[in-house]
């Protein structure tokens, strides 16, 4: 083979490879693969393919120590549409004393000893924008659970959830009826939502990997139900007063009960 | 075969250095380096973005906004869904472009390896580059101006409720448009629209739908992907882009000579033949040097008229909030040079200020609608009953987010000591301070321009006495 012809074949060669060199960088390219760091951690299965149904429940309630203080009105003068849905004055959401003295809003879950995978139902949380304000103002989801956002009210909102692990997004939704789909793909405590255009909406989304939590509502109880026996760490968190947690050992039937107390201070 | 002279040495050399660079041609960027990056990052962005990128820089607090924390992983202009991450070239545009209408250079100095590099440094300072990659917003295509509907624009405008926050005429003086906060803690206001020149992602409308539909993270404008079909959001654009106002910008503004009656009030129809000229201002920042808030009048408009005795001044801007009460009223006022003060003109960024030189200041405020010329060292001494003042004629309108003022003063203020005398040299200088009451402790400040009094046709010279 003459010179020429060899150097020319090297020089194809050369081409094939070193074109092959470099690395494409299109938008994926720094994918999961190529992530340094801790990957997501989402409910780990320690063992068995699913979660053993347990028959045990804990009930108990949130209990509010001291005077409770002054809810703080709000005023929707900025949007007529919202101002024309209430007959009646408007508070604010984020101290709620019941009559029977229990704090309402107090999402309570089980944070340690939870075992075996609980995949989430296909069946969607709603979290509904109406009168202007979000329904429901505490709530939970599951880990990969889809949560439906509708828009019930003829005016524009927007939905600005800010969660620390989880993907945040804003999004608009300038029409009556609209619904938009979102799931979260990692535990969290909480996720706050907020609308710009209305300041003074907020909601809070309790991200557990399980079926194990609830809500106190008008009556500041709650009810944790298909516990197997074990022992068990519940926490409640409130917007304002912070996170209490309690121990609780759970009997194979039956049930365990816990209080709660938070104060104003 | 006619031979090229080029030895084979030199051929084979040539090709495996193309090699080399087809990596990165393959990318459609050069390769960033991370540690060049840091490098540059160190002695370019570091001042005002901080030590580790966190927007804590020791400069940071003098501006507004404020620079960005690079480390929260939220970028606002970028061409991808909300809550992903930017683009390298989103992040590229940032730096080569900079961010009009912020402290945000564009970074032309920096040859284009270094941009790429400080790109790939950045992108080591927030774990969102590794776990949410960016998604793409879907554009749909452009229709172009020729097929641009602004009656059909301005419906979606209404549909996808925009004025809450922008205002009927995008004056950003929604009823929504206050009491906002970024995601970092600062107040932050919504857009005006009729700025073009202040858009931070750009004002073209392929810019405009970018924003619509990506949203601006950070900030409280959400994205409109799912909620808007993209080509109703050209159209808007295009309407949005039709409420953009053409600036003259010039340090020099023209007193027309006027005859007949002055045109004393704002919408009289012959300042439609005065040019205008545009004036930026800035808020004042305060003793420690910061720069707290937003601003909510970020420009004035400025036509100027002369009679044989009076200066007439048309003053338009933008303030999302009509404020008449005495205890935090809208104001304005016009500054002049006194007459016998020595020295440059001071800065009204830092005017006024212990010890400093006095000016002539002709005030006028909305709450009764009443203007006053003194001449002092300091703004609130026009309220004072006790210092020596003139008054003067003023006519303002507000409307939808819009005060229209007209200033008259005679060319010489008789009876005020030290008051400027206008006429005497072609020049002279002029500058504006303007109060926003619903944004109490804010004072927005000009430069100094320079009002050149149109001379009469005759060229006979004007004595003012009487």
């Amino acid at each position: 083979m003459g010179r020429q012809r060899l150097l020319s074949m090297l020089a194809v060669i050369a081409v094939a490879i070193g074109c092959g060199s470099g690395t494409p960088q299109d938008a994926q390219a720094t994918g999961p693969d190529e992530r340094a760091g801790e990957p997501i951690v989402i409910a780990q299965a320690t063992g068995g393919d699913s979660a053993p149904e347990g028959g045990a429940s804990v009930t108990g309630s949130v209990r509010f120590e001291g005077t409770p203080p002054e809810r703080e009105r709000i005023r929707m003068s900025a949007d007529p549409v919202c101002e024309q849905k209430h007959q009646s004055a408007v508070y604010k959401e984020n101290v709620v004393v019941n009559d029977n003295g229990t704090l309402r809003n107090v999402f309570v879950y089980v944070k340690e000893g939870v075992q075996g995978s609980h995949p989430a139902p296909s069946e969607p949380v709603v979290l509904d924008q109406s009168g202007c304000g979000y329904t429901p103002h505490v709530f939970g989801v599951r880990v990969n659970q889809p949560l439906e956002i509708r828009n019930s009210d003829a005016t524009l909102h927007n939905v600005n959830a800010k969660p620390s692990g989880n993907r945040p997004f804003n999004l608009a939704q300038p029409v009556l009826g609209m619904k938009t789909t979102k799931t979260f793909t990692e535990p969290e405590i909480m996720v706050p939502f907020k609308c710009n255009v209305h300041p003074w909406m907020s909601a809070y989304a309790g991200v557990v990997a399980h079926p194990f939590f609830g809500v106190t509502g008008e009556d500041g109880a709650f009810t944790i139900s298909g516990l197997p026996a074990g022992d068990y760490v519940l926490e409640a968190w409130h917007e304002e007063y912070g996170t209490k947690t309690q121990p609780v050992s759970v009997p194979a039937s039956g049930s365990a009960s816990v209080e709660f107390a938070f104060s104003a201070n | 075969m006619v031979r090229h002279p080029v030895s084979n040495a030199v051929r084979v050399t040539a090709v495996l250095v193309l090699c080399g660079g087809a990596g990165s041609v393959w990318a459609g960027h050069p390769e960033g380096d991370v540690r060049a990056g840091r490098e540059t990052y160190v002695r370019s962005c570091a001042v005002c973005h901080g030590a580790e990128g966190a927007g804590d820089g020791p400069y940071a607090r003098r501006f507004y906004p404020r620079p960005r924390d690079l480390t929260s992983g939220i970028y606002k202009f970028r061409s991808t869904v909300s809550g992903t991450a930017p683009t390298d070239e989103d992040l590229h545009r940032a730096i080569a472009h900079g961010l009009p209408g912020t402290n945000m250079p564009d970074w032309r100095i920096l040859d284009e390896q270094a941009k790429w590099d400080i790109v790939a440094y950045l992108k080591t300072l927030s774990p969102v580059f590794g776990t949410i990659p960016p998604e793409p917003v879907i554009l749909a295509s452009d229709p172009g101006q020729a097929r641009a509907d602004l009656a059909q624009g301005r419906e979606v405008y209404t549909k996808l409720g925009c004025a809450s926050c922008h205002g009927e005429q995008g004056r950003a003086n929604g009823p929504s448009a206050s009491a906002f906060m970024d995601d970092w803690g600062m107040p932050i206001r919504p857009a005006n629209l009729t700025q073009g020149w202040n858009y931070r992602g750009g004002g073209a409308p392929r810019d405009i739908v970018m924003r619509v539909l990506a949203g601006i993270d950070g900030s409280g404008m959400p994205s409109y992907t799912g909620a808007a079909e993209p080509e109703d959001v050209w159209q808007m654009a295009y309407y949005v882009a039709s409420l953009q106002e053409p600036i003259e910008w010039n340090p020099i503004v023209r007193a027309v000579r006027l005859g007949g009656a002055p045109p004393a009030m704002p919408d009289d129809a012959r300042w439609d033949g005065v040019p205008a000229v545009g004036v930026r201002l800035r808020n004042a920042v305060d003793s420690d040097g910061v720069w707290a808030q937003p601003a909510t009048v970020n420009l004035v408009q400025v036509q100027t008229a002369r009679t044989e005795e009076e200066l007439l001044v048309r003053v338009v801007w933008d303030d999302p909030t009509e404020d008449r009460d005495p205890q935090a009223a809208d104001r304005f006022a016009m500054l002049l040079r006194p007459h016998g003060v020595r020295g440059d003109q001071v800065s009204l960024q830092a005017w006024p200020y212990r010890g400093a030189p006095p000016l002539d200041v002709c005030a006028w405020r909305a709450s009764d609608g009443r203007a006053r010329e003194i001449v002092a060292d300091r703004f609130d001494a026009v309220d004072a009953s006790r210092v020596s003042a003139a008054p003067l004629t003023a006519q303002a309108a507000y409307e939808d987010g819009r005060w229209r003022l007209v200033l008259r003063r005679p060319l010489v203020q008789r009876g005020l000591e030290h008051a400027a005398v206008l006429g005497e040299e072609p020049f002279a200088p002029l500058a504006f301070a303007v109060w926003d009451g619903g944004n109490p402790g804010a004072r927005a400040v000009s430069p100094w321009l320079d009002v050149r009094l149109e001379e009469p046709a005759s060229g006979a010279a004007h004595a003012a006495t009487h």
